[in-house]
C-alpha cells in the first residue's frame, strides 16, 4: 500500500525526466514534442501576458456558475426523492432516461435555444450535473441504514426531524461524492463546449493553439486545465473534511499524513544541503567565470539529491540489517527502528532512488562526456558502500576520507565541469571548506558514538585514534574550513565577499570547546547536529557571497 | 402487586406477511404479560423466537396484527419510553456528546442544560476522555456504552433493552451489566430487557420470561430470588443461582430443540 503511493510520486517524475531526455537527445521531434522545459517557459510566458489567466478564469466561473445553477436543485431533489416514494417514482424514470445522454450532444440544441452567448455554455454544464448529482444523492439517502432512522424514531423523531438528523448528515459523504464527480464532469464538459462556439476559455485556448500549431501552448493549456482539476479537488477534499469530519477521524491519521512523515523521515530532505552546497559551488564558481546554464544545474542539483537520498535509505538499511542501529542509539527519527517500514521497503526506495539519480546523470553524462560517467559511478559507489558488503567503508575508518572526497572536492569539481568542460586548480582549492565540515559533521557522529562503535566492532577513525586524536581531529577539520577560506581570499582564488562565512566562527570555536569538554553521548549529541548546521550556514554564506561577487562583476 | 401495572400486553400477535409463495409468518403468538412500574423484566428464548418483535412492538417500530400494549404515562414531564439497540445504534455522524444529547435535543431542551446531563452521564460511563471523539474511534464495549448513556440521559419512563450486551466479550459484559445494576438501583426505572443469556437474564431481572419457539409465546415464567443491591460478581457463587440456571435451561432447552427442528424442516 505504501510503497504503491511512493511508486505514483515517482511515475509523472520520471515521465517527465524520460521525456525531457528523449528530446534533449533528439530520440523526439522538439515540433511535435516539445520537452516539459519549454512546456514550462511558454507556461511562463502565457500567464505573464495575462492570456492563460483569464481564459482559465472564465472557464472556472463557467463551471461554478453551472456546478450552481444545476447542483443545487439537483441535491435538494435528490434528497427528496430518497425520502419521499411519490417525488422519486415522478422524478427517477425521466432522470434515469436523461442521464444516459451524453450532454456534449445536447449543445446544439441549447445553442438554437439559447444562442452562442454565456447562458448556452452554462446551461449545458448546469444540465449535465443536475441528472448526475440527482440520481446519486437520491440513491445515497436510500442507501442509509434503516436501522438509524428507527434508533432516532424511538426518540421520539418526528419527519422534519428524520431529514435533520439522519437523512441528511447519512447521506452527506455520497452528496460530497457526487458533487466531485459533477465537478469533473463540468470541466471534462466546459472545455469540450468552448472548442466549439467560443471565443474564449481555456478549451478555446486549446483549439486555437492547435489550428496555429503551436504545440507548446496547447500542453501549457492542458497542463492549466489539470492544475485547475488538481486545485478544485483539493478544495472539494478541504470542504468534505469540514462537513463530514467523523469520515476522517480515523483516515487522515492513518494513511496520508503518516505516510508522509513516514517518508520524510526515511528521506531526510534536511541532510539534502549536504548535496546542494558543493553542486551550487560548482556552478557558482563557473559562472563567475562566464560558463552557466541554468537547467544544467538543477538537473545536477536533482541528480545529487537522488543519490543522497538512495545513500540515506540504503545506509538505513545496512544498519540496521547488520544491528548497528539500536533502540538506544541516537538517530533521532529512525523509520526502521519504529517499525514504520519495512526493511526491503527502504533498501528498494534507496535502489529506486539510486535510479533516478542515475538517468539523471546518464542525461548530464551526454553533455559532459566521461568524466562526468566516472564521477557519477563513484558517487553511487561510495553512496552504496558507505555501509554496505565485507568493506563498508564506514566500518573501516575510511568514512570521513569518503565523504570528505566526495561531498566536497569531487562534486564541486564535477558541477564545474559540467557548466565549463574544464578542471582548474583554484576550484579544486575552492572545494576544501565545505569538505572539511561535512567531514567534521560525520566525525561529530563517529565522536558521538566512539564508545557504542567501538563495542560492536564498528571501526571509525575515531575509534581507532581513541578520544584525545579524535577530538584533534574535530579541531583540525573545523578550524580547516575557516583557515582554508582566509588563504582562499588571501591569494584571490575566493572573492573576499566569501569571507562573510566567518561570521560563523563564534558557534564553530564554542562546538570546539563543548568536544574538549565533554565525552558523553548525550552532551554530544547536539555537536553533531549543531556541525551539520555549521556546513549549511557556511556553505550558504559563502555561496552567498561568491554569488554577489559574480553578480557585481568582481571576479 | 398492587400498583397498575406499568406496562400491559394483551393477546399481542404479530403476523408478518409471507414473501414470495411461502404463507405469512406468526412472528409473535399472543402474548399476554403485565410488567410493575420499576419492575425489570427480562426475556429470553430461542432465536427466532420473537422476543425482539414484542420489544419493537413496545418501541412502536412495529404494527400488532391483533392484541393490544398500553404502557400508562404517569409523568408527563419524562418522555414514556426508550430503546436501546442491539450493537448500539449509535449516530457516527455525531460525537460521543452529541449522541449522548440526541433525545434531550428532539425533546427541545436548551443547548446548555442538554450538554450538561449528556457530560453527566458520559462522566458516569467513564467515556470523559471521548466526549468529542466519534463512534469510529471507539470500541465495540464503548460505543455501548455511548448507548446506554443516551438512553440514561434521555430519562424515560421505560426502558427497552435489546440484548445490548450481545456482542461483547465476556469481560466488557461483566462491567456494563454492572453499571446497569447500579443505574438500576438508584433511579428504578421499569426495564424490559431481552437477551438470550440465561446468566445475564438472572443476574439483572426480578423476573424471567420464557418464550417458546415461533411463534412466540410466553411459556414460563422465574422469579428470580435475589435480594438488590446485587452485585454481578457474587451473585454466580450463589447455590440458588446454578439451581435456577438449571432450572431455566430445562424449559429453554426444549423450545431451542423445536427452533432447530423448524429450522431443519424448512430449509428440507
Amino acid at each position: 500500500m505504501i510503497r504503491n503511493r511512493w511508486l505514483s510520486f515517482l511515475s509523472p517524475f520520471l515521465l517527465l525526466t524520460l521525456w525531457e531526455l528523449a528530446v534533449q537527445v533528439g530520440w523526439l521531434n522538439r515540433i511535435f514534442y516539445p520537452p516539459p522545459s519549454e512546456v514550462f517557459i511558454t507556461f511562463g510566458a502565457m500567464i505573464a501576458d495575462g492570456q492563460l489567466p483569464r481564459d482559465v478564469g472564465l472557464s472556472v466561473m463557467r463551471v461554478f456558475v453551472g456546478m450552481v445553477i444545476g447542483g443545487v436543485p439537483a441535491i435538494v431533489i435528490g434528497l427528496l426523492m430518497g425520502i419521499s416514494p411519490v417525488v422519486r417514482a415522478l422524478v427517477q424514470p425521466l432522470a434515469a432516461a436523461i442521464y444516459p445522454i451524453p450532454k456534449i450532444a445536447l449543445l446544439p440544441l441549447v445553442i438554437v435555444v439559447l444562442g452562442l452567448g454565456e447562458a448556452s455554455k452554462i446551461a449545458t454544464i448546469a444540465l449535465s450535473v443536475f441528472f448526475m448529482i440527482v440520481l446519486n444523492v437520491a440513491a445515497s439517502v436510500l442507501q442509509v441504514d434503516a436501522r438509524y432512522f428507527e434508533v432516532a424514531q424511538s426518540f421520539g423523531a418526528r419527519r422534519i426531524d428524520l431529514f435533520r438528523t439522519v437523512a441528511l448528515p447519512a447521506s452527506m459523504p455520497g452528496i460530497i461524492t457526487s458533487v466531485k464527480l459533477g465537478m469533473g464532469f463540468a470541466l471534462t464538459l466546459i472545455v469540450g463546449v468552448e472548442f466549439v462556439g467560443s471565443n474564449d476559455g481555456v478549451g478555446h485556448l486549446i483549439w486555437r493553439a492547435y489550428e496555429l500549431y503551436a504545440i507548446d501552448s496547447m500542453i501549457a493549456g492542458l497542463v492549466a486545465v489539470a492544475l485547475v482539476g488538481w486545485a478544485i479537488t483539493v478544495l472539494l477534499d478541504e470542504i468534505e473534511r469540514l462537513l463530514v469530519p467523523w469520515q476522517f477521524v480515523r483516515a487522515a491519521n492513518d494513511d496520508a499524513r503518516q505516510f508522509i512523515q513516514t517518508w520524510w523521515g526515511a528521506l531526510r530532505p534536511h541532510s539534502y544541503t549536504a548535496a546542494i552546497i558543493p553542486v551550487a559551488l560548482g556552478a557558482i564558481i563557473a559562472g563567475a567565470e562566464g560558463h552557466f546554464h541554468p537547467l544544467l544545474l538543477t538537473l545536477a542539483l536533482l541528480g545529487a539529491i537522488a543519490i543522497q537520498a538512495g545513500a540515506n535509505l540504503t545506509n538505513d538499511y545496512f544498519d540496521y540489517t547488520r544491528g548497528i542501529d539500536t533502540p538506544q542509539s541516537f538517530i533521532g527519527r529512525n523509520v526502521l527502528l519504529r517499525g514504520e517500514l519495512q526493511p526491503r521497503q527502504v533498501l528498494i526506495a534507496g535502489l529506486v532512488a539510486f535510479a533516478v539519480g542515475a538517468i539523471i546523470g546518464l542525461y548530464l553524462v551526454s553533455v559532459g562526456g566521461a568524466f562526468i560517467l566516472w564521477l557519477g559511478v563513484i558517487g553511487v559507489l561510495v553512496g552504496f558502500f558507505y555501509t554496505a558488503g565485507p568493506f563498508a567503508l564506514a566500518y573501516t575508518g575510511l568514512g570521513e576520507t569518503a565523504v570528505f572526497l566526495f561531498m566536497g572536492p569531487l562534486t564541486v569539481i564535477g558541477s564545474y565541469y559540467l557548466q565549463t568542460q574544464s578542471i582548474t586548480a583554484p576550484v579544486i582549492f575552492a572545494s576544501l571548506p565545505v569538505g572539511f565540515l561535512i567531514a567534521a559533521s560525520l566525525h561529530a557522529n563517529n565522536l558521538r558514538d566512539l564508545e557504542s562503535d567501538r563495542a560492536k566492532g564498528k571501526r571509525t577513525l575515531a575509534t581507532l585514534l581513541g578520544r584525545a586524536g579524535a577530538n584533534i581531529e574535530y579541531y583540525a577539520l573545523v578550524g580547516g574550513a575557516y583557515l582554508s577560506l582566509l588563504l582562499l581570499a588571501l591569494i584571490g582564488v575566493a572573492p573576499w565577499p566569501t569571507l562573510i562565512a566567518a561570521i560563523t566562527l563564534p558557534t564553530a570555536l564554542g562546538l570546539m570547546r563543548r568536544v574538549a569538554r565533554d565525552y558523553e553521548p548525550q552532551a554530544l549529541h547536539p555537536v553533531l547536529r549543531q556541525t551539520t548546521q555549521l556546513h549549511m550556514q557556511f556553505g550558504f554564506l559563502m555561496l552567498a557571497g561568491w554569488a554577489g561577487a559574480w553578480m557585481l562583476g568582481m571576479s | 402487586m398492587s400498583r397498575l401495572p406499568k406496562i400491559t400486553i394483551d393477546h399481542a400477535r404479530v403476523v408478518y406477511p409471507g414473501a414470495r409463495g411461502a404463507g405469512p409468518v406468526e412472528a409473535l403468538g399472543g402474548v399476554s404479560c403485565n410488567v410493575a412500574d420499576g419492575e425489570l423484566v427480562c426475556i429470553v428464548g430461542p432465536s427466532g423466537c420473537g422476543k425482539t418483535t414484542l420489544l419493537r412492538v413496545l418501541a412502536d417500530l412495529e404494527q400488532l396484527t391483533d392484541g393490544r400494549v398500553v404502557i400508562t404515562d404517569s409523568d408527563p414531564a419524562r418522555p414514556v419510553k426508550a430503546m436501546v439497540f442491539q450493537g448500539a445504534g449509535i449516530f457516527p455522524w455525531m460525537t460521543v456528546e452529541q449522541n449522548v444529547a440526541y433525545g434531550l435535543r428532539l425533546r427541545g431542551m436548551p443547548p446548555a442544560e442538554r450538554i450538561e446531563i449528556a457530560r453527566r452521564w458520559i462522566g458516569e460511563m467513564g467515556l470523559d476522555r471521548f466526549a468529542n471523539a466519534y463512534p469510529a474511534q471507539l470500541s465495540g464495549g464503548m460505543q455501548q456504552r455511548v448507548g446506554l448513556a443516551r438512553a440514561f440521559a434521555y430519562n424515560p419512563q421505560v426502558l427497552l433493552m435489546d440484548e445490548p450486551f450481545g456482542a461483547l466479550d465476556a469481560q466488557t459484559r461483566l462491567i456494563l451489566q454492572q453499571t446497569l445494576l447500579r443505574q438500576w438501583d438508584r433511579e428504578a426505572k421499569t426495564v424490559v430487557f431481552v437477551t438470550h443469556s440465561i446468566e445475564e437474564a438472572l443476574t439483572l431481572g426480578d423476573r424471567v420470561l420464557v418464550m417458546s419457539a415461533r411463534p412466540g409465546r410466553l411459556i414460563h415464567e422465574f422469579r428470580a430470588p435475589f435480594a438488590r443491591p446485587r452485585d454481578a460478581i457474587a451473585l454466580r457463587s450463589d447455590p440458588r443461582f446454578s439451581a435456577m440456571f438449571a432450572e431455566i435451561w430445562s424449559v429453554l432447552r426444549d423450545e431451542v430443540e423445536r427452533a432447530r427442528a423448524a429450522e431443519l424442516g424448512a430449509t428440507a
